[in-house]
């Protein structure tokens, strides 16, 4: 049923935005990134699944000769996803090492006390 | 030929990042060689293109690996610069080209300039790239390069005051905003199929499905994100402050107009949504509320650059109004608001960037009289301070001029007594943007000399030079904007407004008729209100002839006295007869009538600025939300 | 030839020589009337005309502070802005560069003056420059809002919809249909451009900026000699333009044909909405604060200004 993966992927932007938005800790504002993004990338499979299709490998003999399955999996999007998760994968390292100088600096984590630029 | 000029223009800047991490980490001549080889490249490159493409019309097409469309399906990943890419292009290169410059001068005290250059080369491959592609999938991808090189250039003088915090909300608010294109892109490619920008226009005008419409909120949330509206606004003023300055100046010259070239592109060739009034008063909206927060924000600013980056928000607004029009006055406005406000907020960054550099301090209440020590940077910066307010002869008078015109005229067309007030906030927002450069020239240029800058510099020449050629560029664009305005503007605008003839260049003749795309005939902008030429040439040859006959002073009794080297009684300043003393009227003092009697918005806005990441992000999320939804109620 | 015919127009009429003379004009008119007001015999009228000869033969001196180059420059780029602007507005059928004339060009060209004034100031280095540049700015927000507002409903009222500021449309609108004074509607946006004015040129009660009893002069306090006298000459010429374009934008309409003819009556309307707007107010008045300033201006002038853009915006 692909429209459990339409909720289920929703669900974790949501869940995602909200942990943004709410949680004062800067580690779980990443992880909350983190988490917008795997709904993302589910969302992106998900468009390009096709139920019972088969896997978009073919041998060129197999095109050739006209008796490739019709039916696949479109293989654009995990193409997409692929590059979308590696992107991620840099956003997360990034800013959690930004959250290690700013631990060295602030000498704190909390969202309310790193505010010196303001107003 | 031709057209393998821009993704060379794109990959050279890439592999000369590498290039220079490998090299010139150590090596001071190959970093900074490099550095300079490859945007003088990818400047030259981009300028040869002018020709075909915006005198001739042509669209340059370079189809990676050569993957070209077959029968009507565009698989691979196309470069593709039409006139709107190529002009957003000259902006990039030319910005990068002279912050490479400056970097040399200003950079030198710093260590690890490898890892600035390869960070800034990445920067300038990204956002040239997003410029030149024709794959929407691509350009995310460069979005996501670009906010990376800037996150990271932002935190890179990490000692200094909150770069660590600037670097950190930029890249939360930037990743959100990446996050909202990225799900448009792919619910855009649930509905198409297919990710060449030519081909999504040309099955988008069939008319937009649901889901399509919230593919369009996102990414029109996405690149406002991007070019730093208000509500995203906020890590904007954030990271220019704390960055360096020749990155602060690529910023504000190109980074966030990548942002407004997104949304062109989308708004006007992708999905054609000009036509719908709706988006057409979202935009408006958007675009006078950032003009009108950037700045009242940055008019209570004490920090020179933060101040200057809360202007680059206000001058946005400006960009994003006129584009919000869906008119070719407009959107030639808007466009060529957009180039001035890259060549004078350039310009004045620099020369904030030279008071740091001999100064030490950005800060409005420690500054003073430099403009005895520095007369090259004054100048240069009062050339930005007036471009800026839209003062005439330089070249924001005249943009803002059309943008006025514009919107007053979609208000005469359309009755809708919105636009009356968008007008008046313009106008409004210039004279509040003349105020605080008046505010900025009398606390760091004019005023009393403090004692510890008794032994400031100018600043070097190659520091000097790329401030005189922006501060000519802003002369000149003001005095011959009808020649700018014939070769670059209205190709760009003609491009963005005539869809179908885009489509055909890229999918072949006769694709758009058949996806019934219309083809338009866009009338150029005149230009009658004032010749400006003959203005400037007289205004110049009145001036200089007066200052000669005043400077000579040969009338022994109207003759012109300045204090010489031993101090005299009747050089000295008026102090009602007091003993002199330090007196220096400071930023912060200056229109305490105008706070006084705003002072209930001030608290208001002041809090909201709170420094709280998470509520930079509420904001953002809420405002997405907001996009969406209004789209997609109004849409459909 | 064109040429010629050009610099005779930006030198000479309506020019810098014309408005220069009338400026000084006006000035001696408020200054004799005022006298008058207050049972004196006050100077002559041609009195500015000589203040003005007599500055210019004075030896200028620049403060060591100062920034010479922008300390001289500063009067003269005003100088020649003003000049410019008085070329925009038309003098009855008059103008002298026709399809040109533009009121976004002459606000902006109109802040020019002002810019130079407090870049002059600023330029000098004294902290009584500092505090007067401060509220010459303030000023001139305050007062560029109801500015701005008057030029919107003059615009819609005259209503073209390609070149919607143009001053030539204006002047021809009032041509057809009579003077914009005399539709109701416009009463209001006429008495907010009348409350201007004596901002604009820096009259009591408005003229915090250079009130001469708390900042000694403010911008001005440094200068001396020619550069004084071309401050004081920028001031009677906005006196001039700023006059010049209540008439036109409000009393326009009237045109007898030949260029002379309708250059007097221009003066001479120009001196009664002098009287109006700038002597009586300032002989009844005493100096606000600048904070009440602001206020009053973004309240009840932009209010009126308001007031006749929403009537006008009705199609009244």
């Amino acid at each position: 049923m692909i429209i459990v993966n339409y909720i289920a992927s929703i669900i974790l932007i949501v869940l995602g935005f909200y942990t943004v938005c709410t949680k004062k800790n800067l580690i779980k504002i990443v992880l909350g990134l983190g988490i917008v993004d795997y709904g993302i990338n589910m969302l992106i499979v998900s468009f390009g699944f096709n139920e019972g299709g088969t896997a978009p490998i073919y041998q060129l003999s197999d095109l050739l000769n006209g008796v490739a399955p019709q039916f696949f999996v479109d293989p654009v999007p995990q193409a997409l996803t692929l590059t979308s998760i590696v992107i991620g994968a840099c956003v997360d390292a990034m800013a959690l090492s930004l959250v290690v100088m700013i631990n060295r600096k602030y000498k704190t984590v909390n969202a309310d006390e790193v505010r010196r630029l303001r107003g | 030929m031709m057209q393998h000029f821009p993704v060379l223009a794109v990959m050279l800047l890439f592999l000369a990042a590498f290039l220079v991490e490998i090299f010139g980490s150590k090596n001071k001549v190959i970093r900074n060689g490099l550095t300079l080889l490859a945007t003088t490249n990818a400047l030259v490159m981009t300028l040869a293109l002018i020709k075909p493409v915006m005198m001739n019309g042509e669209v340059i097409s370079y189809w990676m690996g050569n993957w070209a469309p077959v029968s009507g399906y565009a698989i691979g990943i196309g470069y593709e610069v039409d006139a709107l890419s190529l002009f957003f292009g000259i902006l990039v290169t030319a910005t990068f080209w002279l912050s490479s410059i400056y970097s040399i001068g200003y950079m030198n005290k710093d260590h690890h300039l490898g890892h600035y250059y390869t960070l800034f080369l990445m920067l300038s491959g990204s956002v040239l790239g997003l410029v030149f592609t024709g794959d929407i999938f691509n350009m995310f991808v460069m979005i996501e390069i670009m906010t990376f090189a800037s996150v990271a250039l932002t935190a890179f003088r990490n000692d200094s005051e909150g770069a660590l915090e600037a670097a950190f909300k930029y890249l939360v608010i930037g990743s959100i905003g990446s996050s909202s294109v990225l799900a448009g892109v792919a619910m855009l490619y649930s509905q198409c199929h297919t990710l060449n920008m030519a081909q999504l226009s040309s099955i988008l005008s069939g008319g937009l499905t649901p889901t399509s419409v919230v593919a369009f909120g996102l990414i029109v949330a996405g690149f406002g994100v991007k070019s730093y509206i208000v509500p995203f606004h906020t890590p904007a003023a954030d990271a220019y402050a704390a960055a360096p300055t020749s990155v602060s100046m690529v910023f504000s010259g190109m980074v966030n107009k990548a942002g407004v070239y997104g949304m062109i592109r989308m708004v006007y060739i992708v999905f054609r949504a000009m036509d719908h009034s709706s988006v057409q008063m979202l935009l408006a909206v958007f675009g006078a509320v950032t003009m009108f927060v950037g700045v009242t924000m940055a008019l209570t600013q004490h920090e020179f650059k933060r101040l200057l980056a809360f202007h680059s928000i206000s001058q946005i607004g400006y960009v994003i109004t006129a584009v919000s029009l869906g008119s070719a006055l407009g959107l030639t406005g808007g466009l060529f608001h957009a180039m001035n406000h890259t060549l004078f907020k350039g310009l004045l960054f620099l020369c904030a960037g030279a008071v740091l550099y001999r100064t030490g301090t950005t800060n409005l209440d420690k500054l003073g009289g430099l403009s005895k020590k520095m007369p090259q940077t004054t100048i240069c910066f009062l050339i930005g301070a007036g471009a800026i307010s839209g003062l005439p002869p330089f070249n924001g008078f005249a943009s803002k001029w059309m943008i006025y015109q514009g919107i007053f005229t979609k208000a005469l067309t359309s009755g809708n007594f919105l636009y009356v007030i968008i007008t008046v906030t313009a106008l409004i927002v210039s004279v509040m943007t003349l105020a605080s450069f008046i505010k900025v020239t009398q606390a760091v240029f004019f005023g009393q000399l403090r004692e510890e800058h008794n032994d400031v510099k100018e600043v070097p020449a190659v520091m000097l030079i790329p401030m005189y050629i922006m501060a000519a560029l802003c002369v000149i664009c003001g005095t011959i904007y009808p020649l700018v305005s014939k070769y670059l503007l209205f190709p760009a605008a003609n491009a963005s407004l005539n869809v179908g003839d885009y489509i055909d260049k890229m999918m072949g003749a006769g694709y758009a008729e058949a996806a019934g795309v219309p083809t338009m005939l866009v009338e150029p902008v005149t230009f009658s209100f004032w010749n400006p030429v003959l203005w400037l040439i007289l205004f110049g040859i009145v001036f200089f002839a007066a200052v000669i006959v005043i400077l000579l002073g040969t009338n022994e009794r109207g003759k012109i006295l300045t204090a010489g080297e031993k101090p005299e009684a009747k050089y000295a300043t008026f102090f009602s007869g007091e003993e002199e003393m330090f007196s220096q009227v400071g930023g912060s003092d200056l229109f305490w009538g105008f706070k006084k009697n705003w002072k209930g918005y001030y608290k208001v806005f002041t809090e909201l600025h709170s420094g709280i990441v998470t509520d930079y992000t509420s904001y953002t999320v809420i405002a997405t939300a907001i996009i969406v939804m209004c789209l997609f109620i109004f849409m459909r | 030839m064109q040429i010629l015919l050009f610099l005779v127009k930006v030198l000479i009429f309506p020019g810098a020589l014309f408005t220069a003379c009338v400026g000084l004009f006006l000035a001696g008119i408020d200054r004799k009337v005022i006298a008058h007001m207050q049972k004196r015999i006050g100077p002559p009228i041609r009195q500015p005309m000589y203040d003005f000869f007599k500055l210019m033969g004075k030896e200028t001196i620049v403060p060591a502070r100062a920034n010479k180059l922008v300390f001289l420059g500063a009067p003269i780029a005003g100088f020649i802005s003003l000049a410019i602007v008085m070329l925009f507005i038309p003098i009855f059928g008059f103008t002298a560069f026709s399809g040109t004339a533009d009121l976004i060009v002459i606000l902006y060209f109109l802040t020019i003056g002002g810019v130079a004034l407090i870049v002059g100031g600023s330029s000098s280095g004294s902290p009584y420059a500092g505090i007067g540049i401060s509220r010459e700015m303030v000023t001139m927000m305050s007062y560029e809002l109801p500015f701005v507002l008057v030029l919107l409903s003059v615009a819609r009222k005259v209503g073209g919809s390609t070149l919607a500021f143009s001053m030539n449309q204006i002047a021809d609108y009032q041509a057809a249909n009579g003077s914009l004074l005399f539709s109701w509607s416009m009463i209001p946006a006429a008495i907010a451009l009348l409350l201007i004015i004596p901002a604009e040129v820096g009259m009591q009660p408005f003229d915090v900026a250079e009130a001469e009893t708390e900042i000694c002069e403010g911008p001005l306090i440094e200068y001396s000699g020619a550069a004084l006298g071309m401050f004081k000459l920028n001031t009677a010429m906005k006196m001039c333009i700023m006059t010049g374009l209540f008439t036109s934008l409000f009393l326009g309409g009237i045109r007898t044909g030949t260029v002379v003819c309708d250059a007097i009556i221009f003066v001479a309307v120009c001196a009664v909405v002098t009287l109006v707007c700038i002597t009586t107010i300032h002989a009844v008045t005493a100096r606000l604060k600048i904070e009440h300033l602001f206020k009053f201006y973004w309240t009840v002038v932009s209010g009126l200004a308001l007031a006749s853009l929403i009537l006008v915006w009705m199609g009244l």
